[in-house]
């Protein structure tokens, strides 16, 4: 095991552990933080590979304005409701989880080999019309949220 | 050129279904909207996650899907976070048993 795998696994220990934080806490404000801090883990997986474009979209799209918006969202309603699953419902969920992780451990029997890092540029042009579908998809729905939301009476 | 061994593919996709897993389990006990819509925003990490395989294979492929994942996302907040604002107008408060489509009841 090399220092690139350990490195790979505490941040994915970390990752887990920070999510496993949003499921345990009661506050709403505190689960929008660990969700953030889990993206951060998953960006810093992604930096160990050298992907850096992704490492900036999920810093600034995920955490810079998803995360933050969420947060303002969950301290705005930052309630602290029971939960309403009992812990028995974990046991399945960790069987899955462990026949998950066996098939992952079993089947991945091949060595994948990162390429082409450089190839994000020509992304923009090469796949121009998807980006412009999805520009425009996001302006629509904002203008239709907005018509929704002032059409609703306080 | 990177190499992903197999114990890096391991972590990665195991990871991957641990984050999935939890936001499962957060979504599921969730009792207001503002955990839904973080239980949500945790499911597309793990996606983030699941798709780094495909940088292995086709490069441009990966980054275009992880631009429509954080395009899908986006949408998904925007969608919910309007939603929270109506319910909260239309019912005075944000709990999951006050969603009812049609005039249903929970």
């Amino acid at each position: 095991m090399n220092i690139e795998t350990v490195i790979i696994a505490v941040a994915g220990i970390f990752a887990v552990a920070s999510s496993i934080g949003v499921l345990l806490t009661r506050d709403n404000f505190y689960a929008a933080l660990y969700m953030s801090v889990t993206m951060l883990f998953v960006a810093a997986i992604y930096a160990a590979f050298n992907l850096q474009p992704v490492v900036v979209i999920i810093a600034l799209i995920f955490v810079g304005a998803v995360g933050i918006v969420t947060i303002a969202i969950a301290a705005t309603y930052r309630a602290k409701p029971s939960r309403q699953v009992s812990l028995a419902w974990t046991v399945p969920v960790i069987v899955v989880f462990g026949i998950l992780a066996f098939a992952y451990y079993k089947f991945a029997t091949q060595n994948l080999e990162i390429t082409g890092q450089e190839v994000f540029p020509v992304v923009a042009s090469d796949y121009f019309f998807v980006v412009v579908l999805l520009f425009s998809l996001v302006v629509l729905m904002m203008l239709s949220a907005i018509k929704l939301a002032r059409r609703v009476d306080l | 050129m990177i190499d992903v061994d197999v114990s890096q593919l391991t972590v990665i996709l195991t990871v991957s279904g641990a984050v999935l897993l939890i936001a499962y389990l957060t979504a599921i006990s969730a009792k207001d909207l503002v955990r839904l819509l973080i239980s949500l925003e945790l499911m597309f990490a793990a996606v983030f996650l699941a798709i780094l395989p495909l940088f292995t294979i086709n490069p441009a492929t990966g980054y275009t899907l992880a631009i429509i994942t954080a395009f899908t996302s986006s949408s998904e907040l925007l969608v919910l976070v309007t939603a929270i604002v109506l319910l909260d107008k239309r019912k005075k408060g944000v709990d999951v048993d006050k969603v009812a489509v049609g005039g249903d009841s929970l």
